[in-house]
């Protein structure tokens, strides 16, 4: 009962336990790694605004995972990311776009295309 | 890798990720690896684990996470039966994509051929 009423106050606890997870693994990163991360992370919040927070979690430990791996075989940041990162950026951020506000606007769209198809 | 080639490769390199998989199972890296074998030499390890990340969410693949010896447990993609039947219709789409490309470029190339004289 008083958990629901913190979680309806502060967010949902199982997604902040795993956001700092997720803080403790960035800052474990070798530096150039971790430089990668917060550039990547930056780009996100301003191109993928993500209005589920499950989501937007989800989308952070999947690069982590990445990132994570790569450090430890080695790969140069510029093998992960390649020539050009917005690329990267984006070809990352279109596996997230059911928690993305735009979302909501592309199927009101479809809608509304739909119901004018019917009355032409 | 030029921006047509990148350009080319977005809506190919998910159907070709597939293809490999189809071969045998493979961690993410071990794709890229691939890929830079056969001429890709470019090609970015974080786009194709971002397409790796699409492949599972849209249940084509089955992923173990297997320990190693260091570090985080890698992730070993399988390709399963919806994998594979998206393959199938990958390779049929590819086909006609191809071979009207081919006829194109005949046309271009020798415009008056079958022209009657």
């Amino acid at each position: 009962m008083t958990a629901k009423w913190i979680e309806l106050v502060t967010g949902p606890l199982e997604e902040k336990r795993r956001w700092r997870r997720f803080k403790q693994r960035k800052e474990q990163l070798p530096a150039g790694y971790r430089r990668a991360m917060d550039g990547l992370e930056r780009y996100f919040m301003y191109a993928a605004p993500i209005a589920k927070g499950d989501v937007y979690v989800q989308m952070l430990e999947d690069l982590v995972d990445l990132v994570e791996r790569a450090a430890v075989d080695g790969t140069p940041v510029r093998s992960i990311v390649g020539e050009d990162p917005v690329e990267f950026a984006e070809a990352f951020i279109a596996n997230y776009a059911d928690g993305q506000w735009i979302d909501k606007e592309r199927r009101r769209l479809v809608e509304t295309i739909d119901r004018s198809a019917e009355e032409v | 890798m030029g921006k047509q080639m990148t350009e080319m490769l977005k809506g190919t390199l998910e159907g070709i990720i597939l293809g490999i998989l189809a071969v045998s199972p493979a961690y993410g890296y071990d794709i890229t690896a691939r890929l830079r074998e056969q001429g890709f030499t470019e090609i970015a390890e974080g786009t194709v684990y971002a397409l790796l990340v699409r492949i599972e969410k849209r249940g084509l693949v089955d992923v173990e996470k297997v320990p190693s010896e260091k570090g985080p447990p890698r992730k070993v993609y399988t390709l399963n039966t919806q994998g594979a039947e998206y393959l199938d219709e990958f390779w049929g789409t590819w086909g006609f994509l191809a071979s009207r490309i081919e006829q194109l470029q005949q046309l271009v190339k020798h415009p008056h051929e079958g022209d009657p004289s």
